[in-house]
């Protein structure tokens, strides 16, 4: 009866790994399975920054939680992580763009945030290179920062293994088998069948796959991202720079001196779509030295791409589903890295406790997405 | 003999030692893909091209399988370190 777990776990990106190690911290006995290798997907192909600046309660407060987790990692996990409050500062290059940045502040104030819209030449004071010409001012919050995704997704695998959890790479779920509407076994591409009463389904751009597979319709679907990363120079504390004009872009220097980012794409290239662009490499390469001139003589290294998970609404979904005992915390609209830490501890409790520890009603999986859910 | 693999550099973008990949590999992070992701081995301006063949020989020792199952590690465009001067230069001729 080797092959009987109290919970299976579809998915080796941040999501699953934070689960698996929350479910196996309660005493369960954990089998994470990953199709490919330990964050092959999404997480290993972002840009690891992490913010608390977000615009609704529920994010707020669950970002709170996730840099609480962030920054007792290296404790809690024995891991390094990389985990830095190098902070974000988002540009308002228009007084629209300031007095929405004002209204969020206002907002994230209420939650304890510790965050200021600050002038054009504070915003140099932070960020000497920074090229201020049209600049307004930005929100700037100095508690936001960035991890290493692949150390991350690392310590928690560790940690799952310490705990008795089985980690096992390679091994594609392809099948689920629901008995009288409750999710019992999976089965994988190599064959083998594990038993469980829980199953969770942490698959990120695959996340619809797995969930046909039991018979449960998700409305996610993975987007394309690109970025890239350049060679490191002397580490000058840059924060994540946010430029949300149609032409902005956002990045951050990585605490190894390099300078990583991305911008979301004017079209939407929806699928499993990962080819790099040379069209991403010259527009990112201006947009960054628009904000920082000083980049012109700084090398690009590699670029990527990687999938966004996005749902109708923009908001993660995470919780049960129709089917008993199949659970799913996905569609983490590109946020995934970030959320990971605390979704993750909170879809834990959820299956072990079937109570939540943080406000995360709106991000249930139950939600109506009207017209969208007609259509599909 | 320790000591000297604490001195040998495997990758020279990073300094990598021979000890640390060989305690990743002992700690079951045998994939070339994977060990380019914790340790940043293959991840510097050469992009390998210096490290790449080393990593893979000292899987292919570590593992006791020939060099030409360990696999390779995923090229990312440019290839080269290019600055960001040269790609808008080159892109916006």
């Amino acid at each position: 009866m080797n092959d009987v777990y109290d919970a299976v776990v579809i998915g080796g990106g941040i999501a699953g790994t934070a689960a698996g190690y929350y479910l196996a911290k309660a005493r369960l006995r954990v089998l994470l399975l990953e199709k490919s290798f330990l964050a092959s997907g999404s997480t290993g192909r972002c840009i690891g920054g992490i913010r608390q600046q977000f615009s609704t309660p529920t994010t707020i407060q669950t970002m709170k939680e996730s840099v609480r987790l962030f920054s007792t990692m290296h404790e809690e996990l024995g891991v390094d992580v990389e985990w830095k409050n190098s902070g974000y500062l988002f540009l308002a290059h228009s007084e629209e763009q300031a007095k929405l940045y004002r209204k969020n502040i206002s907002l994230q104030k209420q939650f304890g945030l510790d965050v200021e819209f600050i002038s054009a030449e504070a915003c140099k004071c932070i960020v000497p290179l920074l090229e201020t010409d049209d600049l307004i001012g930005g929100a700037w919050g100095p508690s936001d920062g960035q991890a290493n995704p692949f150390l991350v997704v690392h310590a928690y695998v560790k940690n799952i293994r310490q705990l008795g959890g089985e980690v096992r790479t390679g091994e594609e779920v392809i099948g689920i088998r629901v008995v009288k509407g409750k999710a019992r076994s999976v089965r994988t591409a190599s064959g083998n069948v594990y038993h469980a009463p829980m199953i969770l389904n942490a698959a990120g751009a695959w996340a619809k796959e797995v969930g046909a597979m039991a018979g449960v319709r998700l409305f996610v679907e993975p987007e394309r991202h690109e970025a890239l990363v350049t060679e490191g120079v002397e580490y000058l504390g840059v924060p994540m720079l946010v430029d949300y004009r149609p032409d902005g872009g956002y990045f951050v220097q990585r605490v190894t001196g390099q300078f990583i980012g991305c911008f979301t794409p004017k079209e939407k290239v929806a699928g499993h779509d990962h080819e790099s662009t040379l069209e991403f490499l010259a527009d990112m390469s201006r947009r960054m030295v628009r904000l920082m001139p000083a980049l012109y003589d700084v090398a690009v290294l590699r670029q990527w791409a990687g999938s966004y998970c996005m749902t109708p609404d923009g908001i993660p979904m995470i919780g049960k589903t129709d089917v008993n005992g199949y659970y799913c915390i996905v569609g983490l609209c590109g946020h995934g890295f970030m959320l990971g830490p605390a979704l993750g501890k909170y879809v834990a409790q959820f299956m072990t406790e079937s109570t939540w520890p943080g406000p995360v009603d709106e991000f249930a999986c139950s939600r109506s997405f009207g017209e969208k859910e007609k259509m599909a | 003999m320790e000591e000297n693999k604490k001195d040998t550099i495997v990758c020279r973008c990073w300094d990598i030692t021979l000890d640390e990949v060989e305690e990743a590999v002992d700690q079951g992070i045998d994939d070339p893909e994977e060990l380019k992701r914790i340790l940043h081995v293959g991840m510097g301006p050469c992009q390998g091209r210096t490290c790449g063949k080393i990593v893979n020989r000292i899987l292919s020792e570590k593992m006791k399988k020939p060099v030409s199952q360990i696999g390779s590690t995923k090229l990312r465009p440019p290839l080269v370190s290019l600055p960001i001067r040269e790609i808008l230069g080159l892109t916006d001729e």
